[in-house]
């Protein structure tokens, strides 16, 4: 089937993984959180409950139970009770049931901990600094790191003995060490840069210069502490890559030939670039779950912490809305990358047509 | 290679841009841009996390609109923790009489739409929980059995005044709870939320999620929501508040905006304080005396810092063998190092522990007594510890390092390792558990640390599924002190078995239909909040000598009920322990709020 058309097969075989992948994840995630013995209403309880006594607790945790639809009601909304008394609850299946059914509708649902607060209002609020923090960084970092790589294996010479080791200390770095070594050294000690969130304190977002300015001037510190990393690693991965490819024929056969140091470069290049592709869709796929690090330490707005509270909370919906996210954007990187790479690489293609 | 890198970065750039624009168009209420220092007061710590709502009839709204903030919402009255008096706020005055706790409502408070608060306002506000019993106020429909309001001639002999009866259930009469509802329970404009109930069918659960209250709210405080965001809650000053009048001669509270900044760790908290962009916090900020060359003060300028309000302590499960041994609860209070939990978990910021419920200073110090605590507490002395273990006929082998291998109970089988359960990341508490095993295990007690879920702590704690658990029973500064406490930690009155949920006594002491029971301490805390103010002492020593002698908990540090810390950068004359013209309420809380009117910019400008 489709034996005439490979690219367009190979599109379709990968897509049909992918969603299969994507079901997996969904049920895991949702399940994951439930499985642990712990309830979300015990920890909003704990807040609510101080100074009521227990008939009046137990009124208000049956509330909360029907209205996170965690219980069984009858028609009238009444709850159902089981002989002693105690509601019934809804069974995993069921609720699983639901989450599917809202997930189609495009509702996440409400969040526990901020209730009332709907996920998808959450979500929507935080995502945009998450992605304006990490895309661009990661994006440069890994152009920047890849260029330096690259020149540093060709060149050799002094320009790789201070790269590869520069490069090579900043990778080791663990980031969180490295960002709080950044706080310190340039919001404390030196006070040059702010030490923490993501515009000044006496602004609120809008469209002004000042703003944007204050947005850029907080940006200089998180930025640092992804950047130079995500740089290093790159260029270290790049550079045995390109080693590597330097020995292999044919870059020496260009060379006999005498065909442009240049042009070699780019051939080198394209070879040793097809992994780094892999790595950066990666990169970009978790970045919402690696964003944590760096809003924690700069007080960062952002979705990294909202996954975080929503963990240790076990706020399920909250959970549950961000791996999905999580999920949907590690599967779309990856999927954009393996169909970048089916057309970058012939090899591919060529593999693909012969099964 | 270079035109891609450009076409990237452009991209990149593009994209930032746009993604900024979908997350700043969503809150925008006020178009200010930007607040002047000199007018501007920051707080932290009394919201975490993004704000959810600020629907007043929520249980968890964001700040300022929950329980016992009053910056937008007020209670009828507030609390002055300094003074242990009920301030005038929306009423005037309150008095108890036979079966009734009667307020006055001060005549000039007004709603921010200009209209008068009225005794119709405050029955609406306290029936929301006889109308809807998931609201967290119908637990007050137990202590009130009907609420009425009349009006009477001023003394003026001209104007009239409106007074609301808060007729007390005869089962229950409990003044002391009522007078903790005043102050907690805000007054909510019955002319907004009636037709908002009615809009969404008098659904309780679908009216929460009305968004009508974040922007332009009707309140009758002296700020009102102006923006929010996930960084920062900010409040703008009312220039018409009714309270300027009434009790501020006439002058306007000093910031013009009250920003509550949202970081994301105790630490950012610190920081900011440090660097004066922060002017209060309400956070856990250790060693806080080497801040003060960064201009960081406390209500007291040496230990411990902070008025105590509180007391964590280890809620013993009875019904576990053998921890329904009175002897074995009492050596454990006697081989557990305060000094050193003070000091190791808590900076310092608790002064020396003394036995019993009641705290031995401040508003509470009049029903302490030094005579029963020294003749019937157990006070940290593990020699002691050990000589009533050996009394009872325990027995405890140790290897020869001195580590415990095994306990013996006076029948001689093992005891099974007694846990101490304790939320896990709450580092504080985890020190604060650690020293106390230590120092059990010292005497021969087999104790074990176990930090848990918070979630399934607090759900082990309700069901009675712990050895040992570590917990603050009634945190809160409010009226009805000591009486609270005594009462969520010894009551049987709702007493429940184990696996059932108890809200109070968890430890499950004093079982009502047990051989053990004690009846006097369900009737003490049965006629405490009733009895006239002369004849309190003696039945609080009662109680508390009947505690000590029992000791059903482990009391183990104080803690404060709030953090204040403050940054003498930007404003100055905070209230401290040398100038106390309000109570250490970080300036949004009880009869803390009025500080706003007093403190003063520092570089004088208005």
């Amino acid at each position: 089937m489709l034996k005439q058309y490979p690219a367009l097969r190979y599109v379709l075989t990968r897509g049909m993984w992918y969603l299969i992948t994507f079901f997996v994840a969904v049920t895991l995630n949702f399940l994951l959180p439930q499985l642990g013995a712990s309830n979300p209403v015990d920890l909003l309880m704990a807040k609510v409950s101080t100074g009521l006594d227990s008939k009046a607790a137990q009124e208000k945790e049956e509330a909360y139970l029907k209205e996170f639809r965690l219980v069984e009601i009858d028609a009238a909304g009444n709850l159902l009770r089981t002989a002693d008394g105690k509601p019934v609850r809804t069974p995993l299946i069921k609720q699983f049931r639901n989450y599917l059914q809202m997930c189609l509708h495009g509702d996440l649902g409400t969040s526990f901990l901020n209730y009332p607060k709907k996920v998808t209002d959450i979500i929507f609020a935080a995502l945009p600094w998450t992605l304006a923090l990490q895309i661009p960084t990661i994006l440069l970092g890994w152009i920047i790191g890849n260029l330096l790589g690259t020149l540093a294996a060709y060149r050799r010479g002094v320009f790789d003995r201070v790269v590869f080791p520069a490069s090579l200390l900043i990778s080791a770095i663990p980031s969180f060490a490295f960002g709080m070594l950044l706080v310190y050294q340039f919001a404390i000690s030196f006070e040059i840069f702010p030490a923490m969130g993501g515009y000044a304190g006496d602004l609120i977002p809008t469209f002004s210069g000042a703003f944007f300015s204050s947005v850029a001037y907080h940006y200089v510190l998180p930025f640092l502490s992804i950047f130079l990393i995500c740089a290093g690693g790159q260029a270290i991965g790049v550079r045995s890559m390109c080693i590597y490819e330097l020995g292999t024929d044919y870059v020496r056969y260009a060379k006999w030939l005498g065909i442009k140091e240049n042009k070699i470069l780019l051939y080198l290049f394209r070879n040793a670039m097809l992994p780094q592709l892999t790595g950066l869709a990666l990169s970009l796929g978790a970045m919402i779950g690696g964003a944590l690090i760096t809003e924690m330490i700069f007080s960062y707005p952002g979705l990294g912490t909202a996954v975080l509270t929503a963990i240790q909370g076990n706020d399920y919906p909250l959970i549950q809305g961000c791996t999905l996210l999580i999920t949907t954007s590690v599967l779309l990187a990856n999927f954009s990358v393996d169909i970048l790479i089916g057309f970058l690489d012939p090899r591919v293609r060529a593999g693909h047509g012969n099964q | 290679m270079k035109t891609e890198l450009t076409h990237k970065c452009i991209q990149g750039t593009l994209l930032a841009a746009l993604l900024f624009n979908c997350g700043t168009g969503r809150d925008t209420a006020d178009k200010a841009a930007s607040f002047p220092r000199a007018k501007t007061f920051y707080m932290g710590g009394m919201q975490c996390g993004a704000p959810n709502t600020f629907n007043p009839l929520n249980d968890l709204p964001a700040f300022p609109v929950g329980a016992p903030m009053n910056l937008m919402y007020e209670p009828l009255m507030v609390f002055n923790t300094l003074r242990g008096s009920m301030d005038p706020l929306l009423a005037k005055s309150y008095e108890i009489t036979g079966g009734a706790v009667r307020v006055v409502l001060e005549p000039r408070a007004r709603w921010s739409d200009n209209t008068p608060v009225t005794g119709a306002d405050v029955k609406f506000s306290y029936e929301i929980g006889k109308r809807f019993k998931e609201s967290r106020l119908a637990n007050i429909w137990n202590f009130v059995s009907d609420i009425t309001f009349d009006s009477v001639l001023a003394t003026d002999g001209t104007s009239r005044l409106c007074r609301v009866h808060f007729i007390m259930n005869k089962e229950r009469n409990n003044p002391l709870q009522i007078l903790d509802y005043f102050q907690e329970v805000h007054i909510v404009p019955a002319h907004v939320i009636e037709p908002l109930l009615t809009q969404s069918n008098n659904d309780f659960s679908a009216f929460l999620k009305n968004h009508d209250f974040d922007q332009n709210p009707v309140v009758s405080g002296p700020y009102n929501l102006s923006n929010f965001s996930a960084e920062k809650i900010v409040l703008k000053r009312r220039d018409d508040y009714w309270g300027n009048a009434v009790y501020h001669q006439n002058r306007l509270a000093r910031p013009e905006y009250f920003i509550s900044s949202i970081f994301k760790s105790n630490d950012h908290y610190s920081i900011a304080l440090q660097q004066g962009n922060l002017d209060v916090s309400q956070t856990f900020i250790p060693r806080i005396w080497l801040k003060k060359k960064k201009k960081v003060g406390t209500w007291f300028a040496q230990e411990p810092f902070y008025p105590p309000g509180s007391i964590p302590m280890l809620c013993v499960n009875v019904t576990r063998h053998p921890l329904g041994d009175k002897r074995l609860r009492r050596a454990m209070a006697a081989a557990i190092n305060y000094n050193d939990i003070s000091e190791l978990a808590v900076s310092g910021y608790s002064p020396p522990l003394k036995p019993g419920l009641i705290l031995p200073f401040g508003v509470e110090q009049k029903y302490y007594s030094e005579e029963d605590a020294v003749k019937y507490g157990a006070v940290c002395n593990p020699g002691r510890a050990k000589e009533i273990l050996k009394e009872a006929g325990y027995v405890s082998e140790f290897d020869g390092q001195g580590n415990l291998l095994r306990m013996k109970d006076p029948a001689g089988d093992i005891v099974p390792t007694i846990f101490v359960k304790s939320p896990v990341g709450w580092t504080d508490w985890e020190i604060i558990v650690r020293i106390a095993v230590q120092g059990m295990r010292a005497v021969g007690i087999d104790a074990r640390e176990s930090f848990m879920d918070a979630g399934l702590y607090n759900q082990n704690l309700q069901v009675g599924d712990f050895d040992l658990l570590l917990f603050t029973p009634s945190g809160s500064s409010t009226p009805s002190k000591p009486w609270s406490r005594f009462q969520a930690t010894l009551s049987s009155r709702t007493w429940k078995p184990i696996g059932d949920k108890m809200n109070e006594n968890q430890g499950r002491y004093n079982n009502p239909s047990g051989p053990d029971y004690l009846p006097a301490i369900d009737s003490l805390l049965e006629i405490i909040p009733s009895l006239p103010e002369n004849e309190k002492l003696a039945a609080y020593r009662k109680l508390n000598v009947i505690y000590m002698q029992e000791q059903p908990t482990i009391p183990l540090v104080y803690r404060p009920e709030f953090f204040y810390e403050f940054s003498t950068r930007h404003w100055k004359r905070f209230p401290t322990e040398k100038d106390p013209y309000a109570p250490p309420q970080c300036l949004c809380i009880g009869a803390g709020t009025n500080a706003l009117w007093e403190i003063e910019p520092v570089d004088g400008q208005e």
